[in-house]
């Protein structure tokens, strides 16, 4: 055996994980007693249902204010909840106290059926019928945006092909520029056969998309997130909280093979949103033609969307009234944190009701 | 250094194989076992099975610290980016050395590769193998023996990759139980909590370094890619054994679907160009109507017309069609 270069104490270590394990031991008392968790608290109604997809209206505790309804596109990795955790951090919930009219695209789970749906199926079809109930049900011509990641790329390949249709478009942490030289999943993805891949395995299993979001921060995410777990089993309400963040992280759906195909060669590989040579079907998606006003709002500490991936959108855009604005947090944090609570909804809604 | 600090993490990592056994027993008496992952255990017990697996780490990283020994590969034996047996499993894992009756052997390890690739009994294995795929195939099965080679190559390509996958996170491993020692040792007061904190912040940062690099890229690259090439061949023999069983195939399956979601794509655009046709002929019918409205205000006192265009211009259009 080798000598320790810690010089730990040996009585000191034995205390301290004496003590770990009588918290971990109580700790599993408490999550013995743990009750169903569940997501997404805001009352809200389904106005729109097509295949998998629901088109969700939140109900505030008093009627909104804003005079043009905000559509929330999120992305087709993970599900949507994120913006609706819990009460006391939801995104939608701040947003409909600020006095905006919200709706959310809630892409559901896709399954073998709907392997060939394509980014012109999700964008031109189920995206635009949903932003066309949206205006039907308030009758007007356009509507504000907000689109989230990969939902935030398709708001703006919306934006760009139906642009008669959105009056404001807010991006949040969307990646524009996707070959930044600190984006890892871009780096791991661009000398592999996505054709190969997709021909290969159909639909993108979630569990798939799961893994490798995990080893991006494989001991952080696999093992010294649950070692920092115990410190909070004793306090059911944050062992309530993590849970609740477990389900979302885990429960998410799989990704339709074609979408995912297009998504990654074009995006991921090719940068053709950068280069302007992006194509939805038949039609190439110019972001010049973007002239609404746009809000991007990005992560500083994001890990899957880099800043740098992010903040030369203003350099492709059409708009003359582009607003950046940095949030200090993760890509996670700018939904859940209690900082985010209290700063992002208000900085949109106050954005928006400016224009 | 005695072994005293090996005694309580003894404990602690029995206390832990323990506590995952005693748990799984709460969702199915009939399982004991303690290696048994997420995916064999109740739904219920998913986040239980992470939560043991991370306690183990950090007792076999507790372990190593206090032996002065380099920490286990924390990423281990199950980190292929799109492994065989699906994400966490290791893609050659061992089994029992021969497939189910009738499968292909590409969804196990083939008969007597009971190595683990990078060892010397593998690379036995292997070349033995290589040798016995130069001999040519022939007679009436000819064509199922190619696919069977193929299929062999594939595997030993595959589990080339894979290792030299291992091999670079070994060495991301290495690095950042270097830079740990090379930096100030912790004083007294500092905890082994907090010693743990700072390794995983070393091996994250060696990490990333190391997944950011090209050759990072190209061997994950070839990882993917040789699994997927692999598991197209296994699927190629699915395909053949489905056929003979009178099944439908996940080919003939995928046809189907791809076929439906044209003729709803074209569906779709019919049913766009419907609502224009019927917006023009409700135009029409309003000019039509003004035309004749002299003679016919008496006859027509509310046009339907009118009222299918005031409900059209309020109605927004219709974009293109899915």
């Amino acid at each position: 055996m080798t000598s320790n270069p810690f010089h730990i104490d040996p009585q000191r270590a034995q205390a301290e994980v004496d003590a770990f394990r009588r918290k971990l031991e109580a700790g599993l008392e408490t999550l013995k007693h743990v009750g169903p968790i569940e997501l997404g608290t805001t009352p809200r109604e389904a106005v729109y249902t097509e295949d998998k997809l629901t088109l969700w209206h939140f109900k505030g505790e008093k009627p909104p204010t804003a005079k043009t309804p905000l559509l929330i596109c999120y992305a087709l990795v993970n599900t949507p909840w994120m913006v609706d955790l819990q009460e006391d951090r939801s995104m939608v919930r701040n947003l409909l106290a600020q006095g905006e009219d919200v709706y959310l695209v809630d892409w559901g789970y896709p399954d073998g059926a709907d392997r060939w749906l394509t980014l012109e199926d999700y964008i031109d079809g189920y995206l635009d019928r949903c932003v066309d109930v949206v205006r039907e049900r308030h009758g007007i011509e356009a509507l504000n945006l907000l689109g989230i990641c990969q939902g935030g790329v398709f708001s703006l390949c919306y934006t760009a092909l139906h642009a008669e249709k959105v009056r404001n478009l807010v991006t949040m942490v969307t990646p524009v520029d996707f070959h930044t030289p600190d984006n890892m999943l871009s780096h791991w993805v661009r000398n592999v056969d996505i054709d190969l891949f997709v021909d290969t395995i159909g639909n993108v299993p979630a569990d798939l998309m799961n893994f490798a979001y995990l080893t991006l921060k494989p001991v952080r995410l696999n093992q010294q997130k649950y070692v920092g777990f115990v410190d909070i089993l004793d306090n059911p309400k944050e062992v309530e909280n993590f849970l609740r963040m477990e389900k979302w992280i885990f429960d998410s759906p799989d990704q339709a093979g074609e979408a995912f195909r297009e998504f990654a060669r074009d995006f991921f590989q090719k940068n053709l949103l950068m280069k302007g040579e992006a194509r939805i079907g038949a039609r190439r998606v110019d972001l010049r033609k973007i002239t609404q006003p746009v809000l991007n709002i990005y992560a500083e500490q994001d890990h899957l969307v880099p800043p740098a991936a992010s903040t030369p959108m203003y350099k492709i855009v059409g708009s003359k009234d582009y607003t950046a604005l940095a949030f200090q947090g993760g890509h996670i944090g700018i939904y859940v944190s209690g900082r985010a609570q209290k700063l992002v909804p208000p900085a949109i809604h106050n954005w928006l009701a400016e224009r | 250094m005695s072994d005293k600090p090996n005694d309580f993490i003894d404990q602690y990592q029995a206390w832990v194989r323990e506590g995952l056994q005693a748990w799984s027993r709460q969702f199915d008496p009939k399982d004991a076992s303690p290696v048994a992952g997420p995916s064999e255990a109740a739904p219920g017990a998913d986040i239980m099975g992470r939560l043991f697996a991370g306690l183990a780490g950090y007792g076999d990283w507790m372990r190593s610290m206090a032996s002065g020994e380099p920490p286990a590969a924390p990423f281990g034996g199950g980190m292929p980016p799109f492994g065989q047996g699906g994400p966490g499993m290791p893609p050659f894992q061992v089994g029992p050395g021969f497939p189910p009756m009738g499968m292909p052997f590409g969804y196990g390890p083939p008969p007597g590769a009971t190595a683990q690739p990078g060892s010397e009994s593998f690379d036995e294995w292997a070349r033995v193998a290589n040798e016995t795929l130069s001999i040519p195939a022939f007679g009436m099965t000819r064509e199922q023996q190619e696919e069977q080679q193929a299929l062999l190559r594939a595997w030993i390509d595959c589990a080339g990759h894979y290792q030299r996958y291992q091999t670079l996170l070994q060495g991301v491993h290495e690095r950042a139980a270097g830079m740990l020692r090379g930096q100030t040792p912790p004083t007294d007061a500092e905890s082994m909590r907090s010693i743990y904190d700072r390794w995983v912040t070393l091996v994250e940062e060696s990490y990333a370094e190391a997944a950011l690099s090209d050759e990072y890229r190209e061997v994950y690259a070839a990882l993917v890619n040789a699994q997927m090439h692999l598991k197209r061949l296994q699927q190629g023999q699915m395909e053949r054994i489905a056929v003979q069983a009178g099944m439908p195939s996940r080919k003939e399956v995928d046809s189907l679907g791809e076929r439906l979601q044209a003729v709803r794509r074209e569906l779709r655009q019919m049913r766009g160009l419907m609502a224009e046709v019927e917006a023009l002929k409700a135009e029409v019918g309003v000019l039509r109507g003004a035309s004749a409205k002299p003679a016919r205000a008496k006859t027509v006192p509310g046009s339907a017309a009118k009222k299918a265009t005031t409900k059209t211009a309020r109605r927004p259009s219709k974009g293109k069609s899915q």
